[in-house]
């Protein structure tokens, strides 16, 4: 079965680090704030159940105490569990305003459901504190997100994170030197380049061109007939921007240039290697000069 | 609280029998359906690793999908609210159900609607509209069988015994006028044929009311009347006082004001206008309360009973249910937070979230409920108690094993999707990369999602044997006071008992409270044309690229492929120029989707040539080495039928696209013309077939190279 083979473990490893850095790298003051605020409610509940555990913990150990001897009890100090009256215990009470257990029958309804009475607490007050919360945050963000000067719409918001995001990208390329694009683009012939080519090719091209470049759903490039030309620059430019009206995919998205170089020189190298079941020629003769590793520009 | 209570009047006791035959074959059905509805959703989970579980047309993924869901809410959960209703609906009101023949009736009609939808579905016979996906006959079948429901609740209800309506029974009259008013609104569809039908609203406006369904159908029909269930079974398993009255009123009435609005956060970043994004984001936020207030109340009211939970596997089923109740309703408004839903949404952070709902708190509640009533109903003890622990904690785990690792394939995906190297472009370009990268977290899934199963299968074992033991008490006696006078409104009295002893008025009460903001929202965006400005080079499809359009959905494609590209540099990179609301104008049924198993199609037009579409669907793996997605290969062989053509253009005219008149008569023969052309492209690409212009492959492919074109041409 070739659909589940283990190459996924093999592509799922390059580069995690720059992709952990995606959430947060975008989020405002105001969302990290919120992103804070929920780590530390989520830190607040795990303490919350480490301690209720413990406490549990202690309470089932005095508990099989009391049944098998309870003098010891007081030895070990767990009789202190009987009082509690901890901070703990102060802050719920505070944070719940609820009747205890034991006083429980004073709030005990006078009626019952087939047998099912209810109690008449208070609501907690964190609770109704969240619920007020909420409430009142609806119109403040209503009028931040619509009624303010600094209100911005989906639209607006996406054109500044691509104004952005092309001055990044300006940037980047300015420290790069001799960025290879179709001015100045040249054939390769070392062997890196080529196998690097070739690997390119068989991921994305062979689909359509075919493994050895025979052709199917696209043209054949191992004759000597090109529709878009056949010098270098030409089938850089082919790669980079497609031939959308044909079927071509525009690589510019998914390869960088120096992939697109690559792939294109291996192209050119497959000129001439006649495979098995070609398709038939289409396009234009075109001889690929012998100096053209030397000067692209003359093929022109 | 001056109450007088319901003591024993001197008039003495009235003695009838509670109907367990019902609530018995209810029983029966919930846990029947539930080992279907989940078995079915295994094999989709199986499929998405192993395409090849993909085994003919009509157990495709993206048929199966809607199966499980629809098997699982309207099924297996359907099924255990009518279960937990009847059982204690009649204990809460000291009555027999209204009519015996009612009940069966809406027994044997809803197994019905389920059979219908069965074999439906898998043929393809789908409106597209997620949980709503049955075509309109079967649709006003639920609505008979619903209506019977309410018909006989409401007459329970009014020949009660018991002055007041317990918390439970609110959120049953709740649970049942909202869900027949979303229902109704969100099948609003004029038929072209038997098992075909178009939608009143078109795209924007249809996703709207379909999102507002959607959203409530979670909120009504997995929610609240389980909430009614749990305030009636947890306080009799723990046998302890409910603990707050004053907040089952706060929260009741909250939770179903605000619940409605809600809706809006199924589509976030979407081509829905702003103000209705942000209602729903607002709305959400302000919905964490009202929801806990049930999981407080339900905790809450264990207080002393904690040593019982270790015992009893009912109470601890009911603890982990509402434990899971207060995360999902957590993370919902969490996710409708926008920046947060930028990175959940499409992905199966979704699909992990909405499990936690359903297998923790929809499943635990139900497999507690179940334990519950079958020693009850057959007078005996549940045979093993070990065994139920021990489906106590599978379910448990099966459940985490479920949702972590769709939380880790959901943050991976997605921050693959988003990731740019320096030089401007995607670094994970071909979307397939994505995919492969997170197989292993599905086959992890496959298994949290077998055990959970199991467990399933481990219940009805021990049903079965519990039954086996006792015996079966149809009529079960039962004896109460007659219903004594209303004492009427007196000094000092809460001023909520007033309504608990009017059931007519708590009904109109929630009715007007359900629909303020479904019409709030809806009635702008139908109405106010600049919601969804207009695009003058939008047309509508030609006949065959509604027949292709059709056959999409048919196939189901939108389970996977959604159409509707989100204003973020990742998307427009990936995927083209962000949709407009402007483009669906004629998109009936919108097509949006809701999760990205494979890539957006809403600009894949004139991306490919023809016959890519053609070898793609013939073999994915061929065009798209390692492609989870199933083939297509009867596309290939089968011939396009274009009988209800016609009648489709002249339903679509009645609702407005504007074919030309009598344009019916001359659409086959256009569609014909425009299959030539494709079958001349694919000829040129060498791919042989003497009668190719009569497949339906033709017609997807003339859709699919229309997508997202319209706008294209104009630049």
């Amino acid at each position: 079965m070739k659909v589940f083979s283990i190459n996924f473990l093999l592509q799922a490893t390059p580069a995690p680090e720059t992709v952990v850095g995606g959430p947060l790298g975008g989020m405002s003051v105001l969302e990290q704030l919120l992103f804070t605020l929920i780590i530390l409610v989520v830190l607040g509940g795990g303490l919350a159940i480490i301690n209720l555990s413990s406490t549990m913990l202690k309470l089932q150990q005095a508990r099989l105490l009391a049944s098998t001897n309870p003098d010891l009890i007081k030895e070990v100090g767990l009789e202190n569990l009987t009082k509690p009256t901890s901070w703990w215990d102060e802050l719920m009470k505070k944070l719940t305003d609820r009747v205890p257990i034991e006083k429980e029958a004073s709030i005990v309804l006078d009626h019952d459901y087939d047998g099912v009475r209810e109690l008449d607490n208070n609501l907690p007050p964190w609770w109704k504190g969240l619920f007020y919360a909420s409430i009142v945050f609806a119109p403040i963000y209503l009028y931040f997100n619509h009624f303010a000067d600094s209100a911005a719409s989906t639209q607006e918001l996406y054109a500044m994170e691509m104004a952005e995001a092309e001055e990044d990208v300006k940037a980047f390329l300015a420290t790069q030197k001799n960025a290879i694009d179709e001015s100045n683009v040249i054939l390769l012939a070392d062997a890196d380049a080529l196998s690097n080519g070739n690997i390119i090719f068989q991921s994305k091209c062979a689909v359509c061109h075919g493994k050895e470049g025979e052709g199917g759903i696209g043209p054949n490039l191992t004759d000597e007939y090109w529709i878009h030309g056949g010098s270098i620059i030409d089938v850089f430019k082919t790669i980079k921007h497609g031939v959308p009206e044909k079927g071509m995919i525009a690589w510019k998205n998914d390869l960088r240039a120096r992939d697109m170089q690559e792939v294109a020189s291996f192209i050119l190298g497959l000129v001439g290697t006649n495979p098995p079941n070609p398709k038939e020629a289409q396009g234009e003769l075109y001889i690929i000069s012998v100096e053209e590793p030397e000067g692209a520009e003359e093929s022109k | 609280m001056t109450e007088t209570s319901t003591a024993p009047e001197t008039t003495g006791l009235e003695h009838f029998a509670y109907d367990n035959k019902s609530v018995k074959l209810f029983a029966y059905a919930t846990a029947f359906w539930g080992l279907i509805g989940m078995t079915v959703g295994l094999l989709a989970a199986l499929q998405m690793v192993f395409p090849s579980f993909n085994l003919t047309a009509e157990l495709t993924f993206g048929r199966i999908r809607p199966l499980h869901t629809n098997a699982v809410i309207f099924a297996f959960v359907g099924n255990g609210i009518f279960m937990g209703v009847y059982y204690s609906l009649q204990r809460l009101l000291k009555t027999r159900m209204f009519s015996d023949l009612l009940s069966t009736i809406h027994f044997y009609g809803w197994q019905l609607i389920i059979v219908a939808a069965a074999i439906t579905l898998p043929l393809g016979l789908t409106t597209s509209k997620e949980y709503a996906e049955l075509e309109w006959p079967i649709d006003i079948g639920i609505a008979v069988v619903w209506i019977i429901f309410g018909i006989n609740m409401f007459g329970t209800i009014l020949k009660r015994r018991e002055r007041h309506l317990y918390v439970a029974l609110w959120f049953y009259i709740a649970t049942w006028v909202t869900v027949t008013v979303l229902h109704v609104g969100n099948s609003l569809e004029i038929p072209v044929g038997l098992w075909k039908s178009y939608p009143l609203f078109a795209g924007v406006q249809d996703a709207l009311v379909q999102w507002w369904y959607g959203h409530n159908a979670v909120a009504f029909f997995l929610t609240t009347p389980y909430l009614g269930l749990m305030y009636y079974f947890l306080p009799k398993a723990a046998n302890r006082p409910v603990f707050s009255y004053r907040l089952s009123i706060i929260h009741f009435w909250a939770l179903i004001f605000i619940y409605i609005w809600a809706g809006p956060h199924h589509l976030l970043y979407t081509s829905l206008p702003d103000w209705a994004q942000s209602l729903g984001t607002v709305f959400s936020l302000m919905l964490i309360a009202p929801s806990w207030g049930g999981m407080l109340n339900g905790l809450l009211t264990l207080r002393g009973a904690w040593d019982k939970v270790r015992e009893d596997p009912v109470l601890k089923m009911f603890v982990v249910a509402i434990t899971a109740y207060g995360m999902a309703t957590l993370e919902g408004p969490l996710l409708s937070i926008k920046s947060v839903n930028a990175i959940s949404h499409y992905t199966d952070w979704t699909v992990g979230h909405v499990h936690i709902g359903t297998l923790g708190w929809n499943g635990m509640l139900t497999f507690g409920v179940l334990y519950y009533i079958f020693p009850r109903l057959f007078s005996t003890k549940l045979y093993s108690k070990s065994l139920a622990n021990v489906h106590f904690w599978i379910a448990t785990l099966g459940t985490v094993f479920y949702a972590v690792p769709l939380y880790w394939a959901g943050w991976t995906q997605s921050a693959m999707w988003k990731q740019f190297l320096p030089e401007g472009m995607l670094q994970y370009g071909n979307f397939l990369e994505t995919v492969s990268a997170i197989l292993p977290m599905y086959a992890m899934r496959a298994f949290g999602g077998a055990i959970y199963l199991a467990g399933v299968i481990l219940m009805i074992y021990n049903l079965i044997k519990t039954v086996q033991q006792g015996k079966f008490v149809a009529n079960e006696p039962a004896a109460a006071p007659p219903l004594s006078a209303s004492p009427g409104g007196h000094k000092g009295e809460y001023w909520h008992r007033w309504i608990e002893r009017r059931p007519v008025q708590l009904l109109v009460g929630s009715t007007i409270l359900v629909l303020i903001g479904g019409l709030a929202e809806v009635f702008p965006m139908v109405i106010v044309e600049d919601n969804v400005p207009k695009i003058a080079s939008v047309m509508p499809y030609t006949p065959l690229e509604l027949q292709g359009r059709d056959i999409y959905i048919r196939e189901g494609c939108n389970n996977c492929h959604s159409q509707m590209i989100r204003p973020f540099r990742s998307e427009t990179e990936r995927y083209g120029q962000y949709s407009k609301s402007g483009e669906f104008i004629y998109d009936r049924p919108h097509l949006w989707g809701s999760k990205r198993t494979g890539p957006d199609v809403h600009r894949v037009g004139g991306k490919y040539p023809d016959s890519w579409h053609y070898r793609h669907m013939e073999d994915p793996q061929s065009t798209s080495p390692g492609s989870i997605m199933p083939d297509y290969s009867w596309l290939l062989t089968r011939k396009l039928n274009n009988d209800l053509l016609p009648a489709k253009i002249r339903v679509l005219q009645t609702l407005g696209t504007p074919y030309e008149e009598g344009y019916d008569e001359q659409a086959i023969a256009d569609a014909e013309a425009q299959a030539a052309i494709i079958a001349t492209s694919l000829r040129n690409d060498g791919i042989e077939d003497a009668e190719l212009e009569q497949k339906e492959i033709i017609a997807i492919i003339a859709y699919l190279q229309r997508l997202g074109t319209d706008i294209k041409t104009t630049k």
